[in-house]
């Protein structure tokens, strides 16, 4: 009896680990904060926007919520960019960016709606989160908040109860296979602490009674332009996950902070997470910021053979159809192939080449008077049996 | 049970009405008492920028290098302006602004009061901020001659320069309105009143153009010649018409800007030598107040304020390092924080007493001082008006004993089975005869529209004149009219003349607890003068009534503000008529309200008290003894 309970036990922890694999990434984002002084909350998430999209995470995939427009606010003295940087050395607004909820629309009905997929026929597939329970989604949120809520555009806020239902009906429904939920705000640990849904990893800049600070200003632009959680966050990003291939992990990014430079407490929780602490740690930063190649093939594991033979079947197929292109090309005339050999050895002297294509030019036009003089042998020779008649 | 049966005893008891005028006196000492101790450390604040939106001297200044050159051709400009007419000299202005690429426009006014007209003209360019919606706007301004009526040369080349400046930025997020006016005072008030609207057609022309709502005003005052001073600090000039405050946070932003990010000291209230003493800020805090309780226009702001457009006037002063290109940059960075504002100025204060640039009162914590004088004259009053309504000579229960044959009439009272022995004067309701105390009272306030009137609509000359003659008929007009009532058939009875000395400081009391809200220190300043007049009283002792005439005289509305004049001129009397002259143009131009108080709730106030106690010079108080309280 025991032996064959163990052996569920072991089953459903290989079909866990089997099932640890994730199709898709998706990344929502979100500024919650409008107004000029608060620039550095746009420059936050546009940060983070460029930095998903650089990892592969495709514009469809990523929800983009912007309160306010910078770009053109007539206070910005680099109309139509938005930097995070006092250096000014890289546009984030630069010339590809899609914004799915902006303005007004960044409300928290919206977002909620948006998390639990609650929302109208016509309402077009950029403003869903069209993910299931293999996706991945990264939740990237800023703006002014304090214990248990985060302002939303001056009008409203989100606390963190609507957070953790809108997760647990997000989990109910199957919209996510695990979640990473990073926050930058005053008291922000204290926004993930009501959290109770399965595989969410939280991460946070303060805890509670604890501000967030920015960065720095750019005195030019006139505001502080970045703030600093989210400033080393991207310094991880940008300066170790390279490329796609990282194998940084989680740990990694979460050993990265520095309380020192952040100037407040960052928080992490792994409660929640499917194998606790080690499991959430040993996450490749890239299962969450980047996008995943891995593909689930429908139909089981037995017909891996034969659809390697298919394979090699289609590969000999390429390669019988790539030989018989290169033959044909050999037959062609050597006018056609003088020019490659030409390019294949620039060292080839032009008085040669031209030697060579004078030749060829007397032989082609015998060649061809000798045609000129056989069609007018043959229309001579028609019109004379014609008239003959 | 038992306790409230003793405390309506002692509802009853004649030691209950002497306390009253002690219970007057503590709240004058309180009050008195709270306004000293605010300049200390732990009663006042610093002060701190509140709004998010403003974000003082985050941004660098370029108004620097070839600038210099401009403002110093503007300045020469200016200098041969100086002695052209009118006309000609605007319409060179107006040429400089309109090369500017602002769209320029002129307005005459002109305006009459004691006498003499005053009338100029004023020129202003709108800068449309390129990207802005042009619903807003805010204004810079030099007016072309400064409060001592030096002519502001650097101030208007600095406008006129800063104008081309700003017109080259495209990051303004509103517009912005160069004012040239013709005057610090007049000049203003015309335009802003034309601004909105609200000037009379007849005198002063409406503007041809205009812009969006005003969201702030800053003057520059800076009178250095077509050479050039360099100055040491700035003195921000703060105060409104009527006692009215720009927000803190404008003052702020200004101080930290000049002193954060360009090192340019601030002080305010022309107090030079500010050490941080505590007699330096009590002494900084009380210039302000009197200032603030005058109410008159203290520069080319002050307009503005009545309008909620909050502004102040940077002006420079002494001799030190920082020049034109300084005070040029701090009002570029000021002005880029206005720019920033997403709506009115609202997160700050507007009720506030300052006593450095940097430390400040509330109106929570200041405003019990102003309170307690004020109810010192509702208590007395109360009390006045509870003794009005005994029986005079109230027997003293203690007592009855002492003298056996002065015993009431007792009467014998029969409830619920029990009987008691009450004196009969308590039972006896007396009846107030209201009708005389209150026609006078009422006719006191306004007979105070006569002088309001009068020195509203006299002419220069007479002024000074008429004022001594209105002093003199004041002081006699008391005894007058004592003698006038006691011969008459309406000779005030003991209780009538209580009645009239209770009902007049009721109003005072509450004129100036209501004023306190308004103008914290004009009903501060009303309120301590009028202090003597809750502790005269008739009396029978003609050496007593005598003092208390002096008393009278002493702080009569008038002798104050000549004794008062003559005290911060120096000594010089002809300094009053600089101040009727300006008060009667505070009346006609800028709308002051500061004649109708002392007129009409000040005034009538001393009068009848005055009456009360000439009253027990002239002919025999009807028993006087009763009345002493």
């Amino acid at each position: 009896m025991s032996l064959l309970l163990r052996s569920i036990v072991l089953l459903l922890a290989f079909i866990a680990f089997t099932s640890a694999e994730h199709t898709s990434n998706w990344a929502v984002l979100v500024s919650t904060s409008r107004f000029w002084f608060n620039y550095r909350h746009l420059a936050n998430v546009l940060s983070l926007y460029r930095t998903v999209k650089r990892l592969g995470i495709p514009d469809s995939q990523i929800i983009l919520m912007l309160p306010d427009d910078m770009a053109c606010n007539p206070r910005n003295a680099f109309p139509g960019t938005v930097y995070n940087n006092a250096d000014r050395a890289l546009d984030l607004y630069g010339d590809n960016i899609e914004v799915d909820y902006r303005g007004y629309e960044v409300t928290v009905e919206n977002f909620i709606r948006l998390l639990t997929d609650r929302v109208g026929e016509d309402m077009p597939r950029s403003k869903r989160l069209l993910t299931d329970d293999r996706s991945n989604i990264l939740v990237y949120m800023t703006g002014h908040g304090g214990n248990e809520f985060l302002k939303f555009q001056d009008a409203e806020e989100i606390s963190a109860f609507d957070l953790a239902d809108a997760f647990e009906q997000m989990w109910e429904k199957k919209r996510y296979h695990e979640m990473l939920f990073m926050i930058d705000t005053c008291q922000a640990n204290t926004m993930y602490s009501k959290f109770y849904s399965p595989n969410i990893l939280a991460t946070g800049s303060s805890e509670i009674d604890q501000s967030s600070y920015s960065h720095h200003a750019d005195n030019d632009v006139g505001v502080a332009v970045i703030d600093r959680y989210t400033y080393y966050n991207l310094d991880f990003l940008e300066t170790q996950v390279r490329e796609p291939s990282s194998k940084l992990t989680m740990g990694d990014l979460f050993d990265s902070y520095d309380e020192e430079k952040i100037h407040s407490h960052p928080g992490v929780r792994y409660d929640l997470f499917n194998g606790g602490e080690a499991a959430a740690r040993s996450r490749l930063v890239m299962d969450f910021f980047g996008n995943v190649q891995n593909v689930e093939v429908e139909g089981g594991v037995g017909n891996e053979t034969a659809w390697q033979e298919e394979l090699q079947a289609i590969e000999r197929m390429i390669n019988d159809a790539r030989r018989r292109h290169n033959e044909s090309l050999t037959v062609l005339p050597e006018a056609e192939q003088a020019p490659t050999e030409k390019v294949a050895r620039p060292s080839l002297k032009k008085e040669g080449a031209a030697r060579v294509n004078a030749d060829g030019g007397w032989s082609k036009q015998f060649a061809g008077a000798a045609a000129l003089l056989g069609c007018v042998g043959v229309w001579a020779a028609g019109s004379w049996l014609e008239s003959s008649k | 049970m038992s306790l409230i049966t003793s405390l309506l005893a002692l509802r009853r008891d004649a030691r209950l009405l002497k306390i009253p005028p002690y219970l007057s006196a503590l709240c004058v000492l309180v009050g008195i008492g709270w306004l000293l101790v605010l300049p200390l450390q732990e009663y006042s604040r610093g002060t701190y920028v509140s709004e998010n939106a403003l974000l003082p001297g985050q941004v660098h200044t370029y108004f620097t290098g070839s600038e210099h050159n401009i403002f110093r051709a503007y300045r020469h400009e200016v200098a041969e302006l100086v002695h052209q007419p009118l006309e000609g000299r605007n319409q060179r202005l107006a040429e400089i602004l309109r090369s500017s690429g602002l769209k320029v426009a002129t307005q005459n006014y002109e305006y009459s009061a004691s006498g003499r007209t005053i009338s100029g003209q004023n020129v202003y360019g709108i800068l449309q901020g390129p990207r802005a919606d042009a619903t807003e706007a805010i204004v810079l301004i030099a007016a072309w001659r400064n409060m001592d009526g030096e002519i502001n040369h650097s101030g208007v080349a600095l406008v006129l320069t800063l104008a081309r400046y700003f017109k080259r930025w495209s990051l303004w997020s509103k517009d912005i309105i160069f004012l040239i006016a013709g005057d610090s005072t007049a000049g203003p008030q015309a335009w802003v009143d034309a601004y909105h609207d609200s000037h009379s057609p007849a005198s002063i022309e409406p503007l041809s153009i205009k812009s969006g709502a005003l969201q702030g005003a800053v003057a520059i005052d800076y009178p250095a010649g077509p050479w050039g001073h360099r100055f040491d600090k700035l003195h921000i000039v703060y105060d409104g018409i009527n006692g009215q405050l720009p927000n803190l946070d404008l003052f702020n932003t200004a101080v930290s800007i000049a002193s954060g990010q360009m090192g340019i000291g601030c002080t305010l209230q022309r107090m030079w030598k500010h050490d941080d003493s505590y007699q330096a800020r009590l002494q900084t805090m009380l210039r302000g107040m009197i200032s603030q309780g005058l109410g008159h226009a203290s520069g080319p702001h002050s307009s503005f304020i009545p309008y909620h457009v909050d502004a102040i006037t940077l002006q420079t002063v002494g001799d030190g390092w920082h020049d034109e290109m300084s005070l040029g940059r701090t009002v570029e960075s000021l002005f880029r924080s206005l720019n920033n504002l997403l709506e009115h100025l609202h997160q700050s204060f507007f009720f506030y007493l300052l006593m450095q640039a940097n430390r400040f009162v509330s109106i929570g914590t200041y405003l019990p001082s102003a309170m307690l004088i004020a109810v010192n004259f509702t208590i007395t009053s109360i009390a006045l008006w509870v003794q009005s309504g005994r029986a005079p000579n109230p027997p003293s229960p203690v007592s009855t004993n002492t003298k056996p044959s002065e015993a009431p009439k007792m009467i014998a009272i029969d409830r619920d089975g029990m009987v008691a022995l009450i004196p009969e004067q308590y039972l006896t309701i007396i009846e107030r005869k209201l009708f005389l105390p209150l026609a006078f009272v009422g006719s006191a306030h306004f007979l105070g529209l006569l002088p309001l009137y009068i020195f509203n609509n006299t002419s220069e000359s007479s002024l000074t004149l008429t004022f001594h003659a209105t002093t003199f008929l004041t002081l006699l007009l008391p005894q007058l009219t004592a003698s006038a009532l006691s011969l008459s058939p309406y000779r005030p009875s003991a209780q009538e003349t209580i009645l009239i000395q209770c009902l007049s400081l009721l109003l005072l009391g509450m004129f100036l607890s209501a004023l306190a809200t308004l103008n914290f220190s004009l009903a501060f300043l009303v309120g301590i003068l009028a202090t003597p007049l809750t502790f005269v009283r008739p009396t029978s002792s003609r050496p007593i009534a005598g003092l208390q005439t002096l008393l009278l005289v002493a702080v009569n509305p008038l002798v104050v503000i000549t004794l008062a004049t003559s005290y911060w001129a120096g000594g010089d009397v002809s300094q009053l008529r600089t101040v009727l002259v300006a008060a009667a143009e505070g009346w006609h131009v800028w709308g002051l309200w500061t004649q109708v108080v002392v007129w009409l709730v000040w005034w009538p106030a001393w009068f009848a008290e005055s009456v009360v106690v000439a009253g027990s010079l002239f002919g025999k108080v009807v028993e006087a003894k009763s009345v002493k309280a």
